[in-house]
């Protein structure tokens, strides 16, 4: 058929584009996107090789001003010279940050302000020194027939000069071989005025390491889906199947496909952020540690945290939002399908535009607040500008999800489902969308100014020509903070759901849940200004915002104190979501407790910038999100997959997780009060008495490294336990825990669509029922909308 | 699409449109995944384009281009699917307190409810920079400069435009065209929405020729919203590209100049050069003297200050402007996007009273663009 082979033709288009955009950064990372060469030459693998040793002679220890050296490039060990004949041995690049590279003879060519050798590239068979000779002509020069070449260096007037230089070490068999090495070296050379020269030999670039672990994520991810299909349909593995079945995931407007295509990309992301906490890990894990330069470390922390709020946390929650808000208030589907599809595809096209960064290697490094003005500067990374443009689309993304599901909860709900008879699920994602909705604006606006401030050259904020970056922190914050709830409040749904299940009763004080969730909707928006306490903001709104801010405790103080009373004299019943459940309670209260100290001004002014911050955050991140997510995989993967997931590796993960994870951020607490700066590369241990840290930070620090990998690999757990659930779990009825509310009512997995459009389902009885007429206000309400029929009279 | 299916999600609908509405919204489109690819080109290709308001590689102009033509194709996808939409399936809303009311309408007002945001986070923008920032006629009364140094001030266009009733001709015009393409819409929904009796009646056509006679009808009126809206962007680059002379025997009123440059020509730019008008200049202060009772008047009575040009640093004041009103100006390209659909759909017959409601659903947003311009003409051009 025609629109088949359209089709076919379309996904073949977009899988040879991406692998046409993807590849070649993979392949040139060491240039780059950016053109700037700092990393030689990985064309012959992918990591240095310790057993070449590049070489520079001829520097001097401190350079004169203004003078000509003349330096010798030459390498030694690898394969070079192996083979018989002595052409093809190697090649080099030698980059520096001051002065002028000359080449001498012809066997140099100067690319830019690089030298490198001048090779024959079109020269196929690999013998042009041979062929040129043997045929009578002249002999033709090619740099790579050599292992030392000759550059001249003009130096500078003054500073220091910093040469790096890459080597290739080739067997000589002209091409790109398994055997070929090549290594990398750095050598700074004093000034006029300075000291002596620094040597150090450097080690892998961390950003080749993550970009290779993205990709064998990736390629595990594409098995994962390959193998499901497989699964799925064993006879059917060939094109004509597979191009209807992936233009269905790529087009599919379906709440559930969507929903499911946002849990691929948040675990995904939910990896590659990890990853990064690794490396992040790995370089703090001693003191003085070089596994990470400064410069890469601050792209590391920023890419981290905008990864793991903006493409792990949000695309989790909106996964299973989309999947269970339908289902949960009896629609057969979301108010509008399309502009769903279209706020999730926004979201890996916007990651790749942030990620691109990464891929050049200078990726965004301004923290995930981006704050102003060293976001609008020049020195900022050159990926900041894609870092700013993916957040626009974003922004888009969540504008668009505010829509619809504001609209499906406030009028698809089934006949009898009043506002006060909603899943606290559902109401949580109500309160959350509706404070997204309202805030992001504000921020997608500051995105937009410092978008074109990077771009055509705005001046929003630009101190120089009077622009104020106290506006960035307040458009950010603004957006910033309520952002902070939208991510907890689903997690307040899910373990509401979860606990009440599992206590087998009905929540407890429903009313006060909803208002609670509805106050902390209301405060969110007067807090902002305690993440700007020492920013120099109006004292006055300090002390308000410090105010504010205490009474956030109030309404969460409820929520978990009704909890509690849901549990007490309930039957719990001790499933692995239960236990995610009870674990979120124990350490999102921590994170809330320490969350109290912040507020007070005096406090703030102390903890501020210290890892006491990150342990705070991330407890009531994973500690709140991550495990109030976590509680709802393990809750409604049989109603997603049809399957029940295996209980045994859900105890192994809470286990060790839980575990693990307290042991990564409870000694931070004690870091941050002992002075442990976070966002800085590496730390000191020092017996100054001004700055002193003492000693026992260094074992805590390996301490929260090695927990850190734990917690890490636990996940994987989660993982398998999917994958073989998937495959080979056993089936699930529609109502496996006993809950009541309408997702279990349908099968599992349930039918497209949801329900019946035609005939929803009503709702009869919940425990909360009140009345299915709308209450005093609803009536008044409701009598303000003009029905359809009577605006005939109007226009 | 093939007839043999009849429920509502048994048929395979093509992920290309057009679509069968009677068996319900599409289950299935290329569009989101097309659109989003383009706005990703987009925005790299831009920003590869220009970097730090300079221009850094105008090659990737045609990555510009590739953005805005993929995200085109995505547009036409959504609405190739769209266009056989004629009221058929309109879900409506269950649950209180919006129980029988459309649920694009309500999704219309959820989505201005975001607008409303948008644009309070601009003015806020503005109300900072005005109040924070000194003003440039402040400034150079004050006397505290001297020829040569740049001094950050505020500068709002306002200056420029409110000096001159020829100057602000364009953005007077362009209220009335925004205003009256308001009631240009209402006149397409009225006629849309007209039972056909009553429309037979009140033409004098035949019954049977309401259908064609209101399609012209309904797309005469779309198109002439389209129209005022192109002429609003018209008027709006004329103002800040391009100026335009003034008439001959009206050139005594705009202080003797026989043209009006634009806001460019004016110097009034986000570019890093410092403004230079002739407005601060202490030997022509835009056509005045210099008020006497000022601190410059009088230190340069007494000699103190040597008086001059002064350079003013009015970057700040003219980014709120371009890009507040630039926001503004890419609603209205936004809704005439949508206003040639709209036409091309009424003139096909596409919109009668079953379907009537889909332009009160586009005036919503068009009549929110236009209170925004009604905010935004005080704002930035008269104060």
């Amino acid at each position: 058929m025609k629109q088949n082979s359209l089709a076919r033709i379309l996904v073949l288009l977009i899988v040879l584009g991406l692998a046409l955009s993807v590849a070649p950064q993979a392949d040139s990372l060491p240039n780059g996107i950016i053109g700037q060469s700092e990393k030689g030459c990985t064309c012959h693998g992918a990591v240095p090789d310790a057993g070449v040793t590049p070489s520079i002679e001829g520097l001097p220890t401190t350079f004169n001003a203004s003078t000509t050296y003349t330096l010798t490039i030459s390498f030694s060990g690898g394969p070079s010279g192996q083979a018989a004949e002595p052409h093809n041995l190697g090649g080099f690049n030698l980059a520096t940050s001051s002065g002028i590279l000359e080449a001498v003879d012809d066997t140099v060519k100067i690319e830019g302000d690089q030298a490198t050798h001048n090779g024959i590239d079109d020269d196929l068979d690999g013998n042009g020194l041979q062929d040129a000779i043997e045929a009578g002509g002249e002999a033709i020069i090619s740099g790579n027939d050599y292992t030392s070449w000759l550059v001249n260096w003009t130096s500078p007037s003054s500073g220091s000069s910093t040469f790096t230089l890459a080597v290739n070490s080739v067997n000589g068999d002209g091409k790109a071989s398994a055997d070929d090495a090549w290594n990398l070296m750095s050598v700074t050379v004093a000034g006029p005025s300075t000291g002596a020269a620094v040597e150090e030999l450097q080690s892998a670039d961390p950003f080749v390491v993550l970009v290779t672990l993205i990709f064998v994520s990736g390629i595990l991810l594409a098995a994962v889906i390959l193998y499901t299909f497989y699964r799925v349909s064993p006879d059917g593995f060939n094109w004509e199947s597979f191009a209807p079945w992936i233009t269905e995931w790529l087009t599919s407007t379906d709440h559930k496909k969507v929903g499911t295509l946002y849990f691929l990309a948040g675990f995904f992301f939910l990896g590659v952020g990890g990853i990064m906490a690794m490396l992040i890990r790995i370089q703090l894990a001693v003191p003085g540690n070089d596994f990470l330069t400064q410069d890469q470390y601050n792209q590391f922390f920023t890419m981290h945290g905008t990864t793991m709020i903006f493409l792990a946390a949000m695309p989790l929650i909106n996964g299973f939002a989309n999947w269970l808000i339908p289902l949960q208030i009896g629609a057969h589907d979301l108010a509008l399908p399309r502009i769903n599809a279209m706020s999730f595809w926004l979201q890996p096209v916007g990651a790749i535009l942030i990620f691109t960064g990464v891929f050049s290697g200078q990726a965004a490094d301004t923290g995930w607040t981006g704050y102003a003005p060293y976001i609008v500067s020049e020195t900022a990374h050159s990926g900041t500008t894609m870092w700013v443009a993916g957040q626009i689309m974003l922004v888009a993304s969540s504008t668009l999800t505010g829509i619809n599901f504001l609209t499906t909860i406030c009028s698809m709900r089934a006949p009898g489902m009043g506002w006060m008879q909603m899943p606290l699920f559902t109401w949580s994602i109500f309160v959350a969308n509706l404070m997204l909705f309202i805030s992001i604006p504000a921020w997608g606006v500051g995105l937009i100014q410092v978008y074109l401030d990077r771009t055509i050259g705005t001046a929003f904020y630009h101190v120089a020509s009077g622009g104020d970056p106290l506006l960035w922190s307040h458009l950010f914050w603004y957006f910033g903070h309520p952002e902070v709830y939208v991510v907890i409040l689903p997690a307040f749904g899910v373990i509401s759901e979860v606990l009440s299940t599992s206590a087998r009763r009905s929540v407890f004080g429903y009313r006060s849940m909803v208002y609670a969730m509805a106050g902390i909707g209301i405060v969110a928006f007067i807090v902002y200004g305690h993440h700007m306490f020492t920013s120099g903001m109006s004292p006055t709104l300090r002390f308000v915002t410090m105010l504010s801010t205490m009474l956030v405790a109030v309404p969460t103080g409820i929520k978990i104190f009704n909890w509690l009373k849901t549990m007490h004299k309930g039957s719990l019943v001790y499933r692995t979501h239960t236990l995610w459940a009870l674990g979120f309670l124990v350490t999102f209260t921590l994170g809330g407790i320490s969350g109290m100290f912040f507020p007070s001004l005096a406090m703030d002014t102390h903890l501020h910038e210290t890892y006491f911050v990150v342990a705070h955050f991330h407890y009531v991140f994973v500690g709140g999100t991550v495990f109030g997510m976590f509680a709802a995989v393990y809750y409604w993967f049989p109603k997603m997959s049809g399957r029940m997931m295996d209980e045994k590796w859900g105890l192994l993960h809470f286990l060790t997780a839980f575990v693990s994870y307290n042991g990564i951020f409870w000694p931070m607490h004690k870091l941050g009060v002992l002075g442990m700066a976070r966002r800085h590369h590496t730390w000191f241990i020092t017996t100054d008495d001004y700055t002193n840290i003492p000693a026992e930070m260094a074992s805590w620090n390996m301490f929260i490294t090695v927990s850190a990998f734990i917690f890490f690999f636990s996940n994987f757990i989660l993982v398998g336990n999917m994958v073989k659930t998937i495959v080979s779990g056993e089936k699930a009825p529609a109502d496996p825990w006993g809950g009541w509310s309408f997702e279990w009512m349908t099968s599992s997995p349930p039918p497209t669509p949801s329900f019946d459009p035609h005939n929803p389902p009503v709702l009869h009885d919940a425990n909360e029922h009140v009345a299915t007429e709308p209450t005093i206000f609803g009536q008044w309400f409701e009598s303000l909308m003009m029905p359809e029929d009577e605006t005939e009279g109007i226009h | 699409m093939s007839d043999d299916h009849d429920h509502d999600y048994d048929h395979h609908p093509s992920p290309w449109g057009p679509h069968d509405w009677s068996h319900g919204a599409p289950h299935n489109s290329f569009a989101p995944l097309v659109m989003s690819i383009g706005i990703g080109i987009f925005l790299y290709a831009l920003a590869s384009v220009f970097v730090g308001g300079e221009v850094a590689n105008l090659g990737a102009l045609s990555g510009v281009m590739l953005g805005i033509i993929v995200i085109t194709i995505g547009l036409l996808i959504w609405w190739r699917q769209d266009m056989s939409f004629d009221g058929t399936y309109e879900p409506k809303a269950t649950g209180a307190p919006f129980r029988n009311i459309d649920l694009r309408k309500i999704a219309m007002w959820v989505f201005l409810m975001s607008e409303m945001m948008v644009f309070t986070s601009l003015f806020s923008t503005y109300i900072r920079y005005r109040l924070g920032i000194p003003n440039c006629e402040e400034v150079f009364l004050s006397g505290e400069w001297i020829e040569g140094t740049s001094v950050v001030c505020f500068e709002p266009a306002a200056h420029l435009i409110a000096s001159s009733w020829f100057h602000l001709a364009p953005g007077a015009a362009n209220t009335f065209a925004l205003i009256i393409s308001s009631f240009t819409i209402v006149l397409a929904l009225k006629t849309a929405k007209m039972s056909n009796k009553k429309y037979a009646d009140r033409y004098e056509v035949e019954l049977s020729d309401v259908h064609s006679h209101r399609s012209r009808k309904v797309a005469m009126f779309l198109g002439s919203t389209l129209f005022l809206a192109t002429l609003f962007l018209t008027l709006k680059m004329i103002e800040w590209f391009v100026g335009f002379p003034t008439p001959g025997p009206l050139t005594e009123l705009n202080h003797g100049h026989s043209e009006i440059a634009s806001l460019y020509s004016e110097g009034y730019t986000i570019h890093a050069s410092a403004y230079q008008h002739h407005a601060y200049d202490t030997a022509y202060h835009g056509g005045h003297e210099i008020p006497h009772d000022s601190a410059l008047y009088s230190m340069m009575q007494a000699g103190t200050h040597p008086g001059g040009i002064m350079m003013a640093d009015i970057r700040v004041g003219a980014s709120t402007f371009f890009v507040t009103t630039g926001t503004h100006g890419m609603h209205v390209l936004g809704g005439m996007i949508g206003l040639s659909y709209m036409t091309f759909k009424g003139l096909r017959g596409g919109y009668g009273p079953s379907n009537a409601v889909s332009i009160e659903y586009f005036g919503l947003y068009w009549h929110f663009v236009d209170l925004v311009w009604v905010l935004v003409f005080p704002f930035f051009y008269l104060f």
